[in-house]
């Protein structure tokens, strides 16, 4: 492993049980089933996919939130363990909701929805609350922050609930940024807006920044790596330019040809997409995930063994069959399989 | 040729506890036959209460509602509440409401649920021939006839919109409306589904008023743009026209705040936010916001038909206005 990582994962997974009445064990619903992936500091990171592919749980994984079954996550070159590593690590982590009016408290005015974290981290000189409650409402563009202090929730915009949101993730100056669809409940007009904000802090404070998002079309201007996701792994790691010029594996493509630009001639033909829909994450396909949809499948290879992760070219890795003979990238090695007991 | 709709001056108000909210106010639009025209605006500009207004499927909290709704030469607001609901809802003009695959009753098998407006409009006189009926609309819009014996839950999420497309498509209405059809839906099921919808307008001949707040959702399935701002219709035309080179200031900051994955250019956020519906502004309502501001926007901006055969709300086209860009 490089040691410039801000955040290695190795082999994650984190299953959810399925019992009925509540004790008897259905199964398990692997939401994300077997994710290596490393962050570097300072850089943004998109994880694309449709519902149900596992990104959320994924987030949920990296903020502390829900507990991975295996794997191996290290913070700043130190493997998160015991409770008080997961403990320490979640202070120096923000948090992005998708839906900005359900994150943020209804009756608590801007400035205390602010100031809590900082009284809770033991930022104890008010003076000094003040001061950090005004600088993060000027980084996110609520200006004068002066006027913002005492106003509600309610009484903001959806797009200055958002940048709200932003800043209360923002205000104890972590490291790391997990935003989970931070746009989506947003109109087409302010999502720009808080992106844009979004990647100010992320450059200027030198963040790293987890984007989970289902629109690859934010991607391109505020990221500098894609992975993309499906039924709980990562089929495709590429730079943002590489995954847009060039996807490599046929779920990548599928994705990107499915994405209309205002141009009036899409009104004139159908889009080439795949049919069907994703598969259960309780008993997933065997060999590649995406072998039932795929127009490209080879019979008797896809759908009976998993493709390791092909590096197709330097910094580009597709777990895809159409690409052996490529060399296969380092951290798809070890791989666990099997059931917990 | 006449057109299939026509509207014409169309007001909308609310009571509320705060005022009077003119939801919509003075909406001019005409949709042509076998045309889809996608109504397009953010949220709260009043599109889902225009689609109300024209299904006559009001709120109790109504303060005011005018104007003319010409379908097929025949004024739609002479009718009474009865005729109504007896000749035009569902059998001339039928709705796929917003986040259509969670308004499905989840108790009754779905092929009950698309079976009754051919029960209710007289159309079937056996449960065999509902059924046919009910076999050939799932299968159009390409759910397996067997999906009839199902509940709604057991349908995923783009199963369950095809469904409410049957649905508003069983008694052959000649005009649809769209509320929102994708937004809910993941991006590969939002793609397969306007296929199925661009299909089915080139097979069935339907008119489609597709309401939403995306432009390249727009773009896949629009003849004409109408762009709705703060109550209002402030942009009509070709979608051609609308998409390539639009004309109103709003409608040129929103192409502009687009993010596409395939363009070349940073986009730029839309600043400010709309003005409240209780008390709009008495001169142009994106005044406030717009680059192009000049001394006539403090009064009501003209309805310009500009050459292409656009129309638009804005005192930039007006002939008697001096011209300052």
């Amino acid at each position: 492993m490089s040691g410039d990582a801000l955040l290695e994962v190795r082999d994650l997974a984190t299953w959810y049980e399925l019992r009925r009445w509540g004790f008897v064990h259905q199964g398990w619903v692997r939401a994300v089933d077997g994710v290596s992936l490393q962050l570097r500091d300072g850089e943004a990171v998109a994880v694309v996919g449709e519902s149900g592919c596992g990104k959320s749980t994924l987030a949920k994984t990296l903020l502390g939130l829900a507990r991975p079954l295996r794997g191996e996550v290290r913070f700043e070159g130190r493997p998160l363990v015991s409770r008080e590593d997961w403990r320490r690590y979640r202070r120096r982590v923000g948090y992005v909701q998708q839906d900005p009016y359900g994150a943020l408290p209804p009756f608590m005015t801007v400035r205390r929805i602010l100031e809590e974290p900082l009284v809770v981290n033991g930022v104890a000189s008010p003076a000094e609350r003040r001061a950090r409650v005004l600088e993060s409402l000027e980084a996110v563009q609520l200006v004068p922050p002066q006027e913002f202090l005492s106003r509600f929730p309610h009484m903001l915009s959806g797009g200055q609930q958002q940048r709200l949101v932003v800043a209360r993730a923002t205000i104890l100056r972590p490291r790391l940024l997990v935003a989970d669809e931070p746009v989506s409940m947003l109109d087409a007009s302010v999502r720009v807006e808080v992106l844009q904000v979004l990647r100010g802090l992320q450059q200027r404070n030198r963040l790293a920044v987890v984007y989970i998002t289902h629109d690859l079309s934010t991607v391109r201007h505020f990221c500098e790596r894609v992975l993309v996701m499906y039924a709980g792994k990562l089929v495709e790691q590429a730079a943002v330019e590489d995954l847009l010029r060039d996807p490599k594996h046929p779920y990548s493509q599928a994705l990107l040809s499915a994405i209309p630009d205002p141009d009036p001639e899409n009104a004139r033909r159908l889009r080439p997409v795949p049919a069907g829909e994703p598969p259960s994450l309780v008993r997933p396909p065997s060999g590649c995930r995406f072998h039932p949809r795929c127009p490209h499948a080879i019979p008797g290879v896809c759908d009976r063994q998993q493709p390791p992760d092909f590096e197709v070219r330097p910094g580009q890795v597709a777990a895809c069959w159409l690409y052996e003979g490529a060399p296969v990238a380092a951290a798809a090695s070890a791989r666990g399989e099997g059931e917990p007991s | 040729m006449e057109a299939l709709l026509r509207v014409e001056d169309l007001q909308l108000h609310f009571r509320t506890a705060a005022g009077t909210v003119r939801a919509v106010d003075g909406v001019h639009l005409e949709v042509g036959r076998g045309r889809t025209v996608a109504v397009l605006g953010e949220s709260g500009c009043g599109k889902t209460s225009l689609a109300r207004a024209l299904l006559r499927l009001l709120p109790r909290n109504v303060a005011h509602y005018s104007g003319r709704v010409v379908l097929d030469g025949q004024d739609l607001m002479a009718l009474s509440e009865e005729r109504f609901r007896q000749e035009v809802r569902w059998v001339r003009l039928s709705l796929v409401p917003q986040a259509a695959m969670n308004s499905l009753n989840p108790v009754l098998r779905v092929g009950d649920q698309v079976a009754e407006p051919l029960w209710l409009h007289g159309r079937v006189r056996s449960a065999a021939q509902a059924r046919a009926h009910v076999e050939e609309a799932l299968r159009r819009v390409g759910v397996p006839a067997e999906f009839a014996d199902r509940y709604p839950f057991e349908l995923s999420g783009g199963m369950r919109q095809r469904v409410a497309i049957a649905m508003a498509l069983i008694l052959r209405p000649s005009l649809v409306i769209l509320d929102e059809p994708t937004s809910a839906l993941d991006v590969l099921t939002q793609a397969n589904l306007l296929n199925l919808l661009k299909s089915l307008r080139w097979e069935l001949q339907t008119s489609f008023l597709l309401i939403t707040h995306d432009v390249a959702t727009a773009s896949e399935l629009a003849d004409d743009v109408a762009l709705m701002y703060a109550g209002q219709i402030v942009e009509f035309g070709p979608a051609d026209r609308f998409l390539r080179d639009p004309l109103h200031p709003y409608a040129r900051a929103l192409r502009a705040s687009v993010v596409s994955l395939r363009e070349d250019r940073t986009p730029q956020p839309l600043p400010g936010r709309p003005p409240s519906l209780l008390n709009p502004p008495p001169g142009c309502r994106f005044a406030d916001r717009c680059p192009s501001r000049f001394a006539p926007c403090e009064d009501p901006p003209p309805l310009v038909t500009a050459e292409g055969g656009s129309r638009v709300l804005c005192w930039l086209y007006a002939p008697e206005a001096p011209r300052v860009r």
